[in-house]
């Protein structure tokens, strides 16, 4: 295992930072809370923010919380899927394809929610999930799960997350077309 | 990262006093009235906390993306058509169904010849529909048969029948070799017999195989053996040589029986083979000097080998042989 700094892996895959802020940001206009600042991209740690106001809403708090992970895992797939026959499967020579596969997985990287938008979660989750709230009862395991991954961004759980998007997802809809 | 804290640095006043902005520390002098533990704003901020805007890159970058990603899928149709015949392809192959698979992954191999998976998706089915041409030519088309993972299982896998396919092939033309050699015919058939049961998934090589048994059934003049054979073959694969067999068979019971009715078969029969072979120069020459010898053992009612009949009125012997 080798160590590269984040603020490298962040700037080799910006797309994706922006992408899981721009997320952060739509829903928190969604559900109309208030922005008090945002940086899409930085060299830095975090390499970008949302500061927004606490909401007692936790359909609001989950989809805040929790948008980046499905926007940038769709937009991971989607444009991996363009990408993905010319550079896996018919090892074609093709700039575009391979650039799309880039921000595809640049955007997939950055899939998984800070430790700061789980812990948001964590805390509101189990009293909810207690009365019988779905939304907080599907959220517990995804957020454990979620918390373990962040950790093991250390050994490149977050590329593997967005390597194996771009390629599963990819696949899945193509074997699903052709049946 | 989002957070739900103000940002570092500024101050939030709670007290009705309050006349500071939480986010840019200016007087609010616009008539808000504070709300208890509520950080307070001015107008301006006001207006951009409740709805901050998406920046005028951002909004562009997204429009590029989506241009980009339109022109991808656009520009990525032939891709899309050469993955879904692939895809189909593979199906097929799993449910062994090669000869249908083969036209798909031909498709495939026209975009992307150097795939590692339709290179041996395409070879895999050709082998096991015996057409050694087509996996030859798939894998020419691949950096001449070099791959990445020399341990993969496919790749094992589809070496492993090209390499059967090939044994048999080397067998079948030793086979070849022989059958031109008068005394050799059941050598020849032994090989032949040999090559079909090694590669059983080439039709061809049984079927030289039973026309190499006729061969070992002229040799040993065991003319009604010889008529079966060249009968089946006839029904199993009708054909310019497997006519003309039947007419060479026709014609050695003519000439061992003088029954008329072999002779009027044996005669009509060449002239299918020839209807038959119309437009394929390699049969017409064949057929051509065949046809030459047979109307000398339907004359004669002398039945001789091509190297005797050659001996006798060819000075050279070059000529393709059939019995």
């Amino acid at each position: 295992m080798f160590f590269i700094p984040g603020p490298v892996i962040a700037a080799l895959t910006f797309p994706g930072v922006i992408v899981h802020e721009a997320a952060h940001l739509f829903f928190c206009r969604y559900f109309k809370l208030k922005v008090y600042n945002v940086c899409f991209f930085r060299l830095g740690n975090p390499s970008g923010y949302v500061i927004h106001e606490p909401s007692e809403n936790f359909t609001a708090m989950f989809f805040v919380s929790m948008g980046p992970f499905f926007v940038n895992t769709l937009l991971c797939v989607l444009f991996c899927t363009a990408a993905f026959l010319p550079v896996w499967e018919l090892k074609v020579f093709d700039p575009l394809a391979y650039f799309f596969y880039w921000l595809g997985l640049s955007i997939g990287m950055h899939s998984f929610p800070s430790t700061q938008d789980l812990s948001n979660l964590w805390t509101m989750a189990p009293k909810l999930a207690k009365q019988g709230h779905v939304l907080a009862i599907v959220s517990l395991p995804l957020a454990g799960l979620l918390v373990v991954l962040n950790y093991a961004r250390v050994i490149w759980a977050d590329l593997g997350y967005g390597i194996a998007v771009g390629v599963l997802g990819p696949l899945a809809i193509f074997k699903a077309l052709v049946r | 990262m989002s957070a739900t804290s103000i940002p570092p640095g500024t101050t939030v006043q709670t007290s009705p006093k309050a006349v500071a902005c939480a986010r840019c520390g200016t007087q609010i002098a616009d008539g808000y009235v504070p709300v208890s533990g509520r950080p307070s704003f001015c107008s301006s901020c006001r207006t951009l906390v409740e709805a901050w805007p998406y920046p005028q890159w951002l909004r562009l970058s997204l429009v590029g993306l989506l241009v980009l990603l339109g022109g991808a899928l656009i520009h990525g149709q032939k891709y899309f058509r050469a993955g879904r015949t692939m895809y189909k392809g593979e199906r097929l192959v799993e449910e062994k169904r090669y000869a249908e698979a083969l036209p798909y992954l031909k498709q495939t191999l026209k975009i992307a010849p150097r795939s590692d998976k339709a290179v041996l998706l395409t070879a895999k089915a050709a082998l096991l529909t015996g057409d050694m041409q087509t996996a030859g030519a798939a894998f020419d088309g691949h950096d001449g048969g070099k791959f990445e993972n020399g341990k993969d299982a496919q790749f094992l896998e589809v070496s492993t029948i090209w390499h059967r396919a090939v044994d048999a092939m080397k067998k079948a033309q030793a086979a070849s070799k022989l059958a031109v050699q008068d005394g050799h015919e059941a050598e020849a058939a032994r090989m032949m017999h040999e090559a079909a049961a090694q590669y059983p998934e080439m039709p061809s090589l049984r079927i030289a195989a039973e026309a190499y048994d006729g061969g070992v059934a002229f040799e040993q003049k065991d003319y009604d053996r010889f008529l079966a054979i060249s009968e089946k073959a006839w029904k199993e694969h009708p054909a310019a040589d497997s006519a003309s067999g039947m007419a060479s068979a026709l014609g050695c019971k003519y000439a061992a029986t003088g029954d008329e009715s072999f002779r009027q078969r044996s005669e009509e029969m060449l002239q299918k083979a020839f209807e038959m072979a119309k437009g394929d120069a390699e049969e017409l020459k064949t057929l051509n000097e065949f046809s030459e010898r047979n109307k000398y053992r339907l004359e004669t009612r002398v039945i001789l080998t091509k190297s005797e009949y050659d001996k006798r009125f060819r000075s050279s012997s070059g000529q393709p042989a059939a019995h």
